[in-house]
């Protein structure tokens, strides 16, 4: 009886260990480790970008944004930009949408100059341009503006099915479709670039207000801002990783080649992580 | 001699009051400001009422502050109009006097 009650348990034992390691393969690829904290002198950081050379750093507190090299030196601050958010660069010009005051900022050399809208938004929290289109994440109206030359396509309406949003914080486009962070959806969208939904990613995966993405050409990044974790994505919505630690309410990322930055809105610094 | 002291009073408390302008401040509790979108989007919203001049936001006690001038009055459904037009539901709202000296936010 004793002989068959210790083999019982260890197949119990065995069966439990399978499992848990079952569910650990869900996020077994580690590719990602951090390597520095970045801290600056009281900022609040809610949107960031890297050309490879610097960092460009929305400061909504202080409503400036902040170029620094890749050690977080500064080499220079633009002032009385209202509450920038997730900002976009392209072609050397940073694109900077203005949640205050409803506008798309560019900081061109030491100018900064406006950029004509077709549709004002309501609070842009997010910006994304490349060299057709500009694509904005339009916070109060629950959809993503994309504007093509003189052509205007709204992407989404309020509401929690799939192809509705809620209080989008940002987008990106990548692979010719365009991801949006559906931060009180607590999920990422993927559309078509006609504004075709296509897929919903990480609605299983208890993100707590997701609020900032990136997409590079084989994964999805996005911020749980809530949770203070990254989760790590294939461009087929297979989960890759998640990272938790040396986060501090993190609002952006962005990856450049094998190294990936995060801000910390609460923890006055940038997070680097790098690909093994 | 009374008359004297009577005019040098006068222009003292004359002196002061306009030394001290004052400004309403008006304090409202909000729950769930801690997304930075949600406390700006709030802080948006409440700009577009006439005579705000200042909002203060705290993150942490989820209180927000508005300076508005003086002459100017925004009533509680006025607030609680934005703050649910922000995606939030209003607490309580309290109204108080503050006294300024001249210059103080320079």
């Amino acid at each position: 009886m004793k002989i068959v009650l210790s083999l019982l348990l260890i197949g119990l034992f065995i069966l439990v260990s399978c499992k848990n390691s079952g569910d650990d393969s869900k996020q077994t690829v580690k590719e990602w480790r951090f390597q520095k904290e970045i801290k600056f002198d009281d900022i609040a950081p809610t949107g960031l970008q890297t050309d490879g050379e610097h960092l460009w750093i929305s400061d909504a507190k202080n409503n400036r944004v902040i170029k620094s090299d890749l050690s977080g030196n500064v080499l220079n601050i633009y002032a009385g930009i209202k509450r920038p958010m997730h900002l976009s660069v392209y072609n050397s010009k940073v694109y900077v949408p203005e949640y205050l005051t409803d506008k798309i900022k560019i900081i061109n050399g030491d100018e900064i100059e406006e950029f004509p809208l077709k549709e004002k938004p309501d609070a842009p929290a997010g910006v994304f341009v490349n060299d057709s289109l500009i694509a904005i994440a339009d916070f109060y109206n629950h959809r993503i503006i994309l504007q093509r030359g003189n052509n205007v396509l709204f992407i989404g309406k309020e509401g929690h099915k799939k192809g509705e949003l809620y209080y989008p914080t940002d987008v990106s486009i990548a692979n010719n479709k365009i991801y949006v962070a559906d931060a009180y959806n607590n999920r990422v969208q993927v559309f078509d670039i006609n504004g075709n939904s296509l897929k919903v990613i990480g609605d299983k995966d208890k993100i707590n207000v997701a609020t900032g993405i990136e997409v590079t050409g084989n994964n999805i990044f996005v911020t749980d801002f809530e949770g203070s974790r990254i989760l790590i994505y294939k461009l087929n919505g297979e989960l890759l990783q998640i990272i938790t630690v040396h986060l501090n309410k993190p609002t952006d990322i962005s990856v450049y080649k094998n190294v990936m930055y995060v801000t910390n809105f609460n923890g006055s610094s940038i997070s680097i992580f790098k690909k093994l | 001699m009374k008359n004297i002291i009577k005019i040098f009073v006068v222009l003292l408390l004359f002196g002061v009051s306009t030394s001290l302008a004052q400004t309403n401040e008006i304090k409202v509790r909000v729950d769930g400001l801690s997304c930075p979108f949600c406390a700006y989007g709030l802080e948006k919203k409440l700009n577009e009422l006439e005579g705000v001049e200042n909002i203060n936001i705290n993150l942490e006690e989820g209180l927000v502050t508005l300076q508005v001038k003086d002459s100017v009055k925004i009533s509680e459904e006025d607030i609680e109009t934005k703050i649910e037009d922000a995606g939030f539901t209003p607490g309580e709202i309290v109204y108080s006097k503050k006294d300024e000296q001249p210059g103080k936010n320079d």
